[in-house]
């Protein structure tokens, strides 16, 4: 893969300069009836293409929710929903909050849009695999390009030199129930790689494997991630896998502080 | 490589000429489908149900195409193909004749037959027994098929005849509700008349007919209305497409085809053929509710996976397209497995004549089976678009689902 790796869409756009991520003022709040939750409340983030940085906090500070409004999964407040915004994060108030990725703003996507963006300059890793069981190690793999319609041969042969690389070509037609916890991490991280994304995230992506199996997972996603210039976005409760990260930000109750 | 010979295909398919997505995860799922035993027990019912009401929808609808063309092909045998009906004119004679005339220089008019029509009764062992008196001109016409003799007379229907023991020879007399005045008051109008021959019955006229000389049945009935019986070398078809050229020909007179004058037949065996369509297409309707629980239960099943493809990329249209597919292919055993049986079975019924009657008393001795192009494609049309909108509410169902809340266990 390494070899034939094709640039980035941000950089064959020639929006190399254009940073990776930039938030600014952005918040989401879980609205029940009468009540409402800000879980994010006015992040800023700016991190630019190749960077690894990792967001750790306590559980329900937001870490997932941000995530999840990195990947398109979910949508940022619109401009003015009321939502009251950190003053600490140098905007002024009434501003309009910016969300782009590569230069591109996600708040004027479509579903259709977002999901086509999702397919093509996004890799996820969750914590729990999320492999489909219905298909074998080399099919779910194999899954974004199929969605993308690209070439099912050069689909296939991309896939099974991922899991090669990761040192699961004796498992390709294993479906996910006949694989160990570390093997479906490493079958999902070739999922997330197979079409080259710019940007990479993940969900606490060892926090549900024994200590070995986490570090060779996180081994495997770094040296991937970085062999790419890909960017990369963690989530981790992990302190040590955080701190093996370019940079660090922590969020507490939906505030987002740049540790390092 | 232990995977190598299974690599180079791809659900069975060579790499190259690969499914499009939205077909590969119905396959898929539809293969998956078959390994949990409540989704398999559903699709079981539904696939079921669908061949069960599909197989019944087509052999009834065939039992009724088959019935109802014998029943028309009997009674249009003997139908007039048009009627011209007399206008309000001094001149009654007249106007049969110039009109008979200008019908008869209508290119493809075979004969023109002048009768006039009334009610009356027979007496047949001093009993009055009610029929429809027709007087004919010269020739019976064409609704008076098979007729035994040429002669001018009494014609009865065979089956009349046959019940009242009435031969060629006997003389029966023919009563007019109409009245003539005599010094003792008000008489009915008799004439007797001589049987001369029978003719064909025919079920479904309206009544008993009889056919008496023109010039008797105008004794009988005064100045009732004439019309004109027309024939056509085209068959009916062709009288329903000559029916303008032939009033223009009669400006002042009513013109009636066939279809007109059997109006009511027409519309009694559509109606019986609707309401038994409706009422055996309940049993598809409800095979098609087992395919929504179905689906539903599909996509609650696979809800993670649904919001994982969700998060790998995949758009809620793409989704809604491979459900449909779903839903189609978990239909379509039962649809292509009715349709083999319905019309499997048709033939077998119709070819062993396996559902037999008297034919005494009906006009068949079997149940004719007959499947029609148009019957055939009114059961798979409704079926498919019951199938379409329960696979289009599983769709539905799917990519509705947000990514992030499918995927949370």
């Amino acid at each position: 893969m390494t070899e034939e790796r094709t640039p980035n869409p941000a950089e064959a756009s020639g929006e190399s300069k254009a940073p990776a991520l930039r938030l600014r003022r952005v918040t989401k709040t879980f609205r029940d009836g009468e009540r409402s939750v800000a879980v994010l409340r006015g992040v800023d983030l700016t991190l630019q293409a190749g960077e690894t940085a990792a967001i750790v906090g306590p559980s329900g500070s937001g870490k997932s929710t941000l995530l999840h409004l990195l990947g398109g999964l979910d949508r940022p407040d619109p401009e003015g929903s009321g939502t009251e915004v950190n003053q600490g994060t140098g905007g002024s108030r009434g501003e309009a909050p910016v969300f782009e990725i590569f230069g591109r703003s996600l708040l004027d996507l479509d579903d259709e849009e977002l999901a086509d963006f999702r397919n093509r300059q996004l890799g996820f890793v969750f914590q729990f695999h999320q492999l489909l069981p219905d298909f074998d190690a080399l099919e779910n793999v194999m899954m974004p390009g199929r969605i993308a319609g690209l070439d099912a041969q050069k689909v296939h042969s991309d896939a099974r030199r991922l899991l090669s690389e990761v040192g699961l070509e004796h498992r390709l037609d294993h479906f996910p129930s006949e694989l160990s916890g570390g093997e479906r991490q490493r079958v999902a991280l070739c999922r997330a790689l197979l079409l080259d994304p710019p940007l990479v995230l993940a969900d606490e992506p060892t926090g549900n494997l024994d200590p070995a199996s986490g570090e060779q997972v996180f081994a495997r996603l770094t040296e991937l991630v970085e062999r790419r210039g890909a960017t990369l976005v963690l989530v981790t409760h992990n302190p040590e896998l955080a701190d093996r990260c370019g940079r660090i930000f922590s969020l507490d109750q939906g505030v987002l502080t740049h540790n390092r | 490589m232990p995977s190598d010979g299974r690599r180079r295909l791809f659900l069975g398919l060579p790499l190259v000429g690969v499914p499009s997505f939205p077909w590969l995860l119905a396959l898929r799922y539809l293969r998956s489908a078959r390994r949990d035993a409540y989704i398999r027990f559903l699709s079981t019912v539904a696939a079921c149900g669908i061949a069960v009401g599909v197989a019944a929808l087509i052999l009834v609808l065939a039992a009724l195409s088959g019935l109802h063309d014998k029943l028309l092909a009997q009674i249009l045998a003997a139908v007039p193909h048009l009627e011209v009906s007399s206008p309000a004119v001094a001149d009654r004679d007249e106007w049969a004749r110039a009109a008979s005339e200008a019908v008869r220089g209508v290119e493809g008019v075979e004969s023109v037959h002048r009768i006039v029509r009334g009610q009356g009764w027979v007496m047949v062992d001093d009993l009055p027994l009610p029929v429809i008196i027709v007087g004919y001109d010269d020739l019976l016409p064409r609704s008076f098929p098979e007729a035994t003799s040429r002669q001018p007379g009494l014609y009865l229907p065979q089956a009349l005849a046959r019940r009242w023991g009435v031969f060629p020879g006997d003389v029966l007399t023919v009563i007019s509700p109409r009245s003539t005045l005599t010094p003792l008051g008000p008489a009915p109008r008799t004439r007797p008349l001589e049987v001369v021959g029978t003719f064909r019955s025919q079920a479904a006229q309206g009544g008993d007919r009889i056919a008496i000389p023109l010039s008797d049945a105008r004794r009988l009935f005064g100045r009732s209305a004439d019309v004109l019986e027309v024939s056509v070398t085209e068959g009916l078809d062709g009288a329903v497409a000559m029916a303008p050229e032939i009033a223009a020909v009669v400006p002042s007179a009513e013109v009636s085809t066939w279809r007109e004058l059997n109006r009511s037949l027409y519309f009694v065996l559509r109606l019986e053929k609707v309401l038994l369509f409706l009422a055996v297409g309940l049993v598809v309707l409800v095979a098609t509710l087992a395919l929504v629980v179905d689906l539903a239960l599909v996509v609650t099943s696979k809800r993670a996976e649904i919001g994982a493809l969700g998060a790998l990329g995949t758009s809620p249209r793409r989704l809604r397209h491979a459900f449909l597919l779903l839903g189609a292919l978990l239909a379509a055993v039962g649809l292509v497995a009715g349709t083999a049986l319905g019309i499997t079975g048709a033939w077998a019924m119709d070819h062993f004549r396996l559902l037999s009657v008297p034919g005494q008393v009906m006009f068949v001795d079997h149940i004719p089976f007959q499947v029609t192009a148009r019957d055939l494609t009114l059961v798979l049309g409704s079926t498919l678009a019951l199938v379409l909108f329960a696979a289009w509410n599983g769709a539905r169902r799917a990519s509705a689902l947000e990514p992030v809340e499918a995927m949370r266990r």
